[in-house]
């Protein structure tokens, strides 16, 4: 069990380190002049191994490389975490009256939140009990190329009424969050995706910041009658092979290209000369079906069914936001600013303080809210498109920061909940 | 009485506009619409569907099923009959229901109506869906034509065969045969069994014994069931569809009485296959309780007792799942049971190659062959044969999506929802 590389990272500096950190390190090139500039500034060259670099002392130019070697197996005494995740079709709300036909991670859309320590590991047991096929993408996790989830780059696709076990070790830490690679377009926005969240053995924001409460707020949206109408197809394609896979006379006419499967690129190239036509051409799909999304989601749900940010004054509280959908957004929290923490599940150089973050797709950014003012304020996308409901305002991406406390300190006002405008 | 107050109210909106030439009016005097029962509401954009079918053929010879011409009938000639666009809109109702209308026109053979091409209106219908029935009314497809469709080149080929013949049409225009006012219901359950109950007015245009007919009132009913399997899934299933009815049209005693109606039918896969498809198409009419014993006129043929099966093998080759031609065998044999020398047989072999996606070019051998008391029936023509060649372009372009098919796999495998 011997890392691979134990390196300084940033995580083990606390912040009043780390401003130090900074200050000293400025100072000392101010003091050291000519001396303190990297090797490339002084007219030499930089071994292509070591680059040379102009950034502050505490950058590590090896940080991206994980800690340990991710092909590794799981030795004895090590902790395995163990999941089972069934991917079945079921019907999700996402607001009163309005209902989809979505894959579900065990019958949940969001999938569950799965929740480890850093370095440990984790077995997931994949059970495809849908007519589609599917894999699990394990989004910011640093392992075996196995286990990446990728159909036809690194597995084949776990086809219905099949299997497969994803084992990794959990790193980096922070908030990442997994998704079906399948058809990702359609499987993703169609349910499969999921906050995973990798915890600190050392918690840098928990040092700098003590929060009590932990929120993950993961943001997607659907265009439900692309999405219906694309699952329909789908759920038929996946019936129709299906059918064929139990049937000995049907299983000989199984080739790939039905699917658009081909071995490379000469494979594709030799199937078009022999009358292939790939799917992507106008004469096949017509003129392009743009998606448009009609509901935006704060974990599934659209306002206002979404659930609030509940805080005390004083408090902080961590709110890690997934960018698990196809577009970005730009959350806003009136009455505050907050602290932009981590990105990606790193820790940011240094925080960095703001009122609106954009949330961009496949991206996770935390931040801190500090409990400084009392009341009910509203947290949400600032790109209105995204605070509607079919269209209608207000809805989507809106959620509320309330205080437990609001009464204690003079605020009176109930938030009412509104559905149109 | 809409019509009429619709108009005044036009007239008087053009008069306001002419008073005030300074003010621009947001609604213009002809954009008018008639008279809705609840003008106060603006509208909600509705899904819009608009399907197109145009079969445009070069015919040497004729096959004709409808009036005879005096033997004049053998020819060639340019055919865009059997060409249609129907527009549809449908919304989402306040309970989960669909409301929708759909309006189409369909282009007539020229020999059946004289001079010129003229429109049919086949379609023109009212139609309100909820999960477990379905309600409609106005002009539509015959209710005891859905068990089974053909595939010949147009809907019209062997009509005489494959429909149950509307008895109280003169004939000339053939989808008379194939479309009529309806009011129905359909029961179903789970969306793949159903039942439909109707009244309709089979088009009157034959001149009877009472004189040439203007009447619209309800003149035949029945009741069918049919089961289909799921959407989606027609190549690797065995049983895609089959049903069965009864029907009841009531015709004057003169001209042989109430008729009876049964017919029953199916589709079946011989060889399912995503690649080489093979499947078979059987219907039968069986019509009885007519009293007539000869042919005084062509109308009589569709009203004297007969029974008429028809069957169709079709193979279908998609050599990437994607249809690449097909080529099929519909056959046709009908006699009269007491009618003699009034047995007539149908023939059509019908090939297709597809361009792109739903433009087809297209071949087809009709050959039919007419009994003596049948063919005085049809002007003496015991034989026809025809060759056409051409083109048909389909295609079905939704705009504003907001309403999901009822029957999708969805609803059918993994709980109902209206979407």
């Amino acid at each position: 069990m011997k890392p691979l590389r134990k390196k300084d990272k940033p995580q083990d500096v606390s912040r009043r380190q780390f401003m130090t950190g900074v200050a000293g390190a400025a100072g000392a090139g101010l003091l050291l002049g000519q001396a303190a500039l990297p090797a490339w500034a002084d007219g030499g060259s930089a071994p292509m191994d070591s680059p040379a670099t102009p950034w502050l002392a505490s950058f590590d130019a090896d940080g991206t490389a994980p800690e340990y070697n991710p092909r590794e197996m799981p030795k004895a005494g090590e902790v395995i975490h163990k999941f089972e995740m069934e991917v079945t079709i079921g019907i999700h709300e996402i607001v009163p009256g309005i209902k989809a036909h979505m894959f579900l991670f065990n019958g949940s859309y969001p999938g569950p939140t799965i929740r480890v320590q850093e370095n440990e590991w984790v077995q997931i047991d994949l059970k495809n009990k849908s007519p589609e096929n599917h894999t699990i993408h394990w989004h910011g996790m640093m392992l075996q190329n196995e286990m990446d989830g990728v159909p036809f780059g690194t597995q084949w696709p776990v086809f219905t009424g099949q299997g497969y076990r994803y084992l990794f070790r959990a790193q980096p830490a922070g908030t990442h969050f997994y998704h079906c690679h399948v058809m990702t377009t359609l499987h993703q926005q169609a349910g499969l995706v999921g906050a995973l969240i990798v915890e600190a053995k050392e918690d840098i924001v928990k040092k700098t910041f003590p929060y009590t409460r932990d929120y993950t707020l993961l943001l997607s949206e659907i265009d439900t009658n692309w999405v219906n109408e694309s699952l329909n197809e789908m759920v038929g394609m996946g019936m129709t092979m299906n059918a064929m896979n139990n049937d000995m006379k049907l299983m000989g006419e199984m080739n790939g290209r039905m699917m658009g499967w081909f071995q490379d690129k000469e494979a594709f190239l030799k199937s078009i000369k022999d009358g292939y036509t790939p799917a992507y051409m106008t004469s096949m799909v017509g003129p392009n079906r743009v998606i448009t999304p009609n509901f935006f989601m704060i974990n599934g749900k659209s306002y206002p069914m979404t659930d609030p940010l509940l805080i005390k004054k004083g408090e902080n509280i961590r709110v890690r936001m997934i960018g698990g959908g196809m577009q970005p957004h730009y959350f806003h929290l009136h009455g505050h600013d907050f602290w932009h923490v981590c990105q990606d599940g790193a820790p940011l150089a240094s925080p960095v303080r703001m009122n609106t973050i954009p949330i961009f797709p496949g991206t996770t950014s935390d931040i801190v809210i500090q409990g400084t003012n009392p009341g009910s304020w509203h947290f949400h996308d600032h790109s209105d498109l995204s605070t509607t409901n079919n269209g209608i305002h207000p809805g989507g991406m809106m959620t509320m920061l309330m205080y437990e406390d609001a009464e204690k300190y003079g605020v009176t006002f109930k938030d009412v909940i509104q559905t149109n405008s | 009485m809409r019509t009429s107050q619709g108009s005044k109210r036009q007239t008087l909106r053009q008069g306001v506009a002419l008073m005030g030439l300074a003010m621009i009016s947001a609604i213009p005097a002809f954009g008018q619409a008639q008279q809705v029962p609840i003008p106060e509401q603006p509208s909600t954009a509705p899904q819009i569907e608009i399907l197109g079918t145009g079969v445009a053929t070069l015919d040497l010879g004729r096959s004709r099923n409808s009036t005879p011409d005096g033997g004049k009938a053998s020819g060639s000639q340019i055919n865009i009959s059997d060409s249609s666009l129907v527009v549809g809109a449908a919304q989402r109702l306040y309970k989960g229901g669909i409301g929708s209308l759909t309006v189409g026109g369909l282009a007539l053979d020229q020999t059946n109506t004289g001079r010129g091409t003229q429109l049919f209106l086949h379609q023109a219908f009212a139609d309100y869906q909820a999960q477990s029935l379905e309600a409609y009314i106005g002009r539509t497809d015959q209710p005891t034509a859905q068990i089974v469709t053909f595939p010949t080149l147009r809907g019209d080929d062997l009509v005489t065969f494959t429909n149950l013949l509307d008895p109280f049409s003169s004939g000339e225009n053939v989808n008379e045969h194939r479309y009529s006012n309806v009011a129905a219901i359909t029961l179903n359950q789970k969306l793949t069994t159903f039942e439909n109950f109707h009244v309709q007015h089979l088009i009157e245009s034959a001149d009877t014994s009472r004189g040439p007919s203007t009447g619209t009132g309800l003149n035949s009913y029945g009741a069918s069931i049919q089961h289909l399997g799921l959407p989606g899934l027609e190549a690797v299933e065995k049983y895609i569809s089959y049903g069965a009815g009864y029907e009841h049209r009531s015709i004057g005693r003169t001209d042989g009485g109430s008729s009876e109606a049964l017919y029953a039918g199916g589709v079946f896969n011989l060889k399912p296959s995503l690649v080489n498809l093979i499947d078979l198409r059987v219907l039968d009419n069986y019509t009885f309780g007519s009293n007539l014993r000869s042919f005084r006129g062509t109308p009589d043929t569709f009203r004297a007792n007969a029974n008429a099966i028809t069957a169709a093998v079709r193979y279908l080759h998609s050599p990437f799942g994607k249809p690449a031609y097909q080529v099929s065998l519909t056959a046709g044999y009908k006699s009269y049971s007491r009618v003699s020398q009034a047995g007539s047989i149908g023939l059509a072999l019908t090939g297709v190659k597809r361009l792109g996606d739903g433009f087809d070019v297209v071949a087809q051998y009709l050959y039919q062959h007419r009994g003596d008391a049948l063919a005085t029936a049809y002007g003496g023509a015991h034989e026809e044969n025809a060759v056409q060649l051409g083109f048909v372009f389909n295609f079905d372009t939704l705009f504003n999506r907001s309403v999901g098919p009822r029957r999708s796999l969805l609803n059918l495998q993994h709980q109902y929802i209206p979407n």
